[in-house]
């Protein structure tokens, strides 16, 4: 049941920061951390389930009717994939909190207001396991996500913000069409109207029109994610967000279109992403190589930023169409590696703008003797980013790489070749920021390193990059339940009876996945090179 | 005609009455307030009377006939609530907008006149069953929105500017509206040509006898549904709706876009289901083409404007584009409800947004009494995006309804207008039109670009630099009342909408 309080303590929190700022100068931001660790608590109360590693693939759900014409109930339910991501989302919140505490002066009640709406409407997202209320929260996390690209942006927030709305709104239209197409079948061959997760499951829909619909959803998670034609939206939005609202977008509501993929598009119609997976394995490796071009040829430190997180959320999608338990678990890690680290690193862009009032690194070099502590951790979060080992990224990086080479031998070729990239524009970005002779060197010398409070944040992230490095089991642990469910339900999409019990698969009731699942456990334990070298 | 047919016709009855008392009050004693509390106790009688029938009809057959010319049943009293509910919004913004602008030499109350004639007009034309009735109400309609429309011109003190727009509104509607009667009124000869019948279950019966595809038939059909895209500003009849939006008092633009459009609506699904006309594969493909060229060209247009009633008015335009690819769903419940639930959803929001634009207007003007000075920037023209600007921060609450307002246009979830698009969704899907719902996506992308920018200008930094539109914005109790309760209507359908969705079923 404390699944169902979390999404109101955010929503109601928003509401009260915004109250309380009327009466209480800066009371806003105490709210917001207050609702947060709320959230938190309420979250923790789920380590049982976490702590316990094979356990149920469902820890808890909760349904209470809502529109009975249409068969739309609001149901909400958490398993592995979702904690991970809920936690990430509430973990992120505090991080963009904390990191950004001083940064917003104007109408700061109204900017925590959309700040709490926009995690709502994403742990709403994470959660839902009805189509509709699932669209619903889609929609509710992009209005207050429009509020603070537009309202506390930078130069050109206002075309920023309607860019990445038009873009977001107009692909997730097409997710309508296929959610009400896809209900329609349904009924067609049921006679029962229902928007229910688990019971849309068990329609068997003929390949030609399960590729479209299955067109509609991937279009609408691609945009999200962002993969390549579709990307235009995200360099101009990442930059023209406060840094608040560029560590929800670049560490959660990109999250969202990978979560999307893995929950909605690959199970519910099986057959055509099956058939679509090269084409969605290609789309990942040029989006791999592309971010990585692109995020080498910015001025805009911001942008440099953005741009690479194209280049890794590519990863993810390479590693979900895949279909196999290494890479899927692989693109689990990259998501919750990469929130960490690009998050760390739009804070630290956004501690260099609010102290040089510039994002553009030809303005800047050489500010390590000045910001030593601030330059020090920005090497770390970009050596993170580049993937070196022992930190979580290079782990996500190398499993969807291993993963995939089965699979598709040149296309992880290709994209090991964005690792190159990154270290590229990762280390050209430090030298161009960092070291050097600067130009604005003489000019203003006072420049504040960290204060305690950036560093502390900073530090806590760092420490669970390394953490992640070094021992990612009970994260693999985590997601297992839920990515060998998505797997059985890719290699038997004709018995889905079986699976759409409510009583999602247990190991032993299955003879293959089980297998699957050990072997894929070992490997995954021969690989982390912390369990058992460390 | 039997009591049962006098009591079933009662609504119409009330209006009648409630014109004569009106009529009589206003000849002994002149007063405003007087007018507006007699006219919004005629409505509410009507809804009375709406509600009381509608109880009638479900206890006996369903539907009763009167007279060959009116036909009463539960879609008819549905959409006349519907009607008369939007009337009495008007009458509240109408008062505040005369409040301002007359004096003693000024003659406010035939405003409320015309206004309940134009609604005797529109609730003949749902219960119309035959094209005698048809007809009437409908030019009783047009004949009062003429006026209506100029009503800015009569004597008041609004500004010269505002005076011409408003002579001109009241023309150009005046032509254009006698323009697509007359070929309305051809249609309907050729069809008494073709089929011998007036009332609409003798076209069906003939229809049915001599086959639909009678070249004469047609012609007279397309000729009909010319006229009615012509009410509805369907493109490419749509060319007279920027201009009479803008130049017409806010609250008759307010009554045009929703008690005008929805009564043809209504009219045209009786019209279509009685006669089957949805098995016409050339009238329904008409039907499309301006279907979509409605919702594209409405929002291409919509982008250009400044002016937030020229953008409303295009606006609805593709809102209407919209309805209508539930309304091809067909002969069907669903298809019904899904025209009944958007319906509901665009007359509320439209009465909204234009409710807020209108009050707005009111209290800029009351800044200027008389407000005779030319408008020198956009910044201080009161139905300029620009005036807009940071409105959020003056006025949170009235910003806050706007916003509701343009979020529920654009089709984002929590609102009314999300449900409605939902409904358009799930028709084209049952339909399988599919060319139609890219027409909707496409449409819908476009929009969300000029409601975001409006939006987002309300909630801009930049305190404005003219003084035109400084300072919060007061408004009086009733226009406050009004624009609450509309947000109110909007949310709570919009969270729950099963609520509205048994209405639409049980009545």
């Amino acid at each position: 049941m404390t699944l169902i309080a979390i999404i109101p303590v955010l929503f109601l929190g928003g509401a009260l920061a915004w109250l309380v700022e009327r009466s209480v100068e800066g009371g806003s931001r105490w709210v917001t951390l207050a609702s947060l660790l709320i959230s938190c608590v309420l979250l923790a109360s789920y380590w049982p389930q976490f702590s316990q590693a094979a356990g149920e693939a469902w820890w808890d759900s909760v349904q209470a009717p809502w529109i009975p014409r249409f068969g739309i109930s609001f149901f909400l339910a958490l398993d592995g994939l979702g904690f991970l991501l809920l936690a990430l989302t509430l973990a992120m919140g505090l991080f963009g909190l904390i990191a950004s505490w001083d940064q917003i002066q104007f109408r700061r009640g109204f900017f925590y207001f959309n700040y709490l709406w926009t995690l709502a409407g994403v742990a709403g997202v994470f959660t839902a396991m009805d189509l509709f209320l699932f669209f619903f929260f889609w929609e509710v996390m992009l209005i207050p996500m429009l509020f603070l690209i537009a309202v506390w942006g930078y130069e050109q927030r206002i075309f920023a913000a309607i860019k990445f709305f038009i873009f977001t709104q107009a692909s997730s239209l097409l997710m309508l069409v296929a959610i009400v197409a896809l209900v329609y079948l349904h009924y067609d061959a049921s006679g029962q109207v229902t928007f229910n997760y688990r019971e849309l499951m068990d329609s068997e829909i003929p390949l030609g029109i399960q590729y479209w619909l299955m067109l509609g959803f991937f279009i609408a998670f691609a945009v999200k994610l962002p993969a390549v034609p579709l990307h235009p939206w995200l360099a101009d939005a990442h930059t023209q967000a406060p840094t608040a609202g560029s560590i929800l977008l670049a560490a959660i509501l990109l999250k969202t279109g990978a979560y999307g993929l893995l929950r909605f598009t690959l199970p519910l119609f099986p057959e055509a992403s099956a058939a679509f997976a090269p084409l969605a394995m290609t789309i990942g490796a040029i989006s791999v190589v592309y971010g990585a071009i692109l995020a080498f040829a910015q001025q805009d430190m911001k942008r440099l930023v953005a741009y690479s997180s194209v280049s890794h959320m590519g990863f993810v999608l390479l590693g979900i169409y895949a279909l196999n338990t290494i890479a899927i678990q692989g693109a689990v890690m990259q998501m919750i590696a990469h929130g960490l680290s690009t998050a760390a690193l739009f804070a630290l862009v956004g501690a260099l703008q609010q102290r040089l009032h510039t994002r553009n690194m030809a303005q800047m070099g050489g500010l390590w003797a000045r910001v030593p502590k601030l330059a020090a951790i920005a090497l770390f979060f970009a050596v993170a980013s580049l993937g070196l080992p022992g930190l979580g990224n290079f782990i996500a990086e190398f499993l969807v790489l291993v993963g995939s080479f089965p699979v598709n031998r040149w296309l992880t070729v290709i994209a090991a070749l964005g690792l190159v990239g990154a270290a590229l524009y990762a280390l050209w970005m430090m030298q161009r920021v960092f070291f050097g002779e600067g130009e604005k060197a003489e000019e203003d010398s006072k420049v504040h390193d960290l204060n305690a409070r950036e560093a502390t944040a900073l530090l806590v992230l760092a420490v669970g990059l390394v953490f992640l490095g070094l021992r990612p089991q009970p994260v693999f642990d985590t997601a297992e339940p839920a990515v060998v469910y998505l797997l059985e339900q890719m290699e038997s999409p004709q018995s889905p009876n079986a699976v759409a019990e409510s009583s999602p698969p247990n190991s032993d009731s299955n003879a293959v996945p089980a297998k699957g699942t050990t072997s894929s456990t070992t490997i995954l334990n021969a690989m982390a090179p912390g369990s058992e070298t460390l | 005609m039997s009591t049962q047919e006098l009591f079933a016709i009662l609504p119409l009855l009330v209006l009648s009455a409630g014109i004569v008392i009106l009529l009589l009050q206003v000849s002994f004693i002149r007063g405003h307030r007087a007018a507006l509390a007699t006219t919004l106790a005629v409505l509410v009688s009507a809804c009375v009377a709406c509600f009381a029938v509608a109880g009638q009809v479900s206890r006996g057959p369903g539907s009763i006939g009167v007279t060959g010319l009116l036909l009463v049943d539960h879609y008819a009293l549905f959409f006349c609530l519907l009607l008369l509910f939007s009337a009495i919004a008007v009458a509240v913004l109408g008062f505040n907008y005369l409040k301002h602008r007359s004096d003693s030499t000024s003659y406010p109350e035939e405003f409320y006149i015309l206004l309940l004639l134009m609604m005797l007009g529109a609730s003949t034309l749902v219960f119309a069953s035959h094209f005698a009735s048809f007809f009437l109400a409908l030019e009783l309609m047009s004949l009062s929105l003429y006026p209506l429309l100029g009503f800015a011109v009569s004597g008041d003190l609004s500004p010269e500017r505002d005076q011409l727009l408003s002579l001109e509104s009241g023309l150009k509607y005046l032509l254009l509206s006698a323009l697509a009667t007359a070929l309305g009124l051809f249609g309907i000869a050729l069809i008494y040509a073709a089929s011998g019948a007036l009332d609409f279950s003798g076209i069906a019966v003939a229809a049915r006898q001599f086959g639909q595809e009678s070249p004469l038939m047609l012609a007279g059909l397309a000729l009909l549904l010319i006229a009615m895209a012509f009410k509805l500003s369907l493109v490419p009849f749509h060319i007279w709706t920027p201009d009479v939006y803008q130049g017409a008092p806010t609250p008759v633009t307010a009554l045009i876009a929703t008690v005008g459009k929805g009564a043809v609506v209504a009219l045209l699904l009786r019209f279509f289901a009685g006669v089957d006309l949805f098995a016409l594969p050339s009238l329904t493909t008409l039907l499309a083409f301006m279907a979509v060229a409605s919702m594209l060209i409405g929002n291409l247009l919509a982008l250009l404007q400044g002016n937030i009633k020229r953008l409303l008015a295009y606006s609805s335009i593709a809102h209407i584009g919209y309805l209508f690819v539930a309304f091809l769903m067909g002969n069907s419940a669903f298809g019904i409800e899904a025209v009944a639930y958007y319906l509901v959803a665009y007359v509320v929001t439209t009465l909204g947004a234009f409710a807020v634009v209108s009050l707005v207007a009111d209290s800029a003007l009351a800044h200027t009494p008389g407000g005779g000075h030319p408008i020198a920037d956009t910044a201080s023209d009161p139905f300029h995006r620009d005036y807009y600007r940071g409105l959020f921060w003056r006025s949170p609450w009235l910003a806050g309804c706007l916003a509701a307002m343009l979020l529920s246009l654009a089709g984002i979830p929590l609102t009314i207008g999300f449900v409605g698009k939902f409904y358009i969704f799930a028709a084209g899907v049952q339909g399988q039109m599919w060319l139609l719902l890219a027409a909707v996506i496409l449409g819908s992308a476009l929009g969300l670009y000029y409601y975001l920018r409006l939006l987002l200008v309300m909630v801009q930094r930049e305190e404005p630099s003219s003084s035109g539109a400084s300072g919060a914005i007061q408004l009086a109790i009733s226009g406050r009342l009004l624009m609450f309760s509309l947000t109110a209507v909007l949310l709570v359908f919009g969270i729950f909408p099963q609520i509205l969705i048994n209405w639409i079923n049980a009545l």
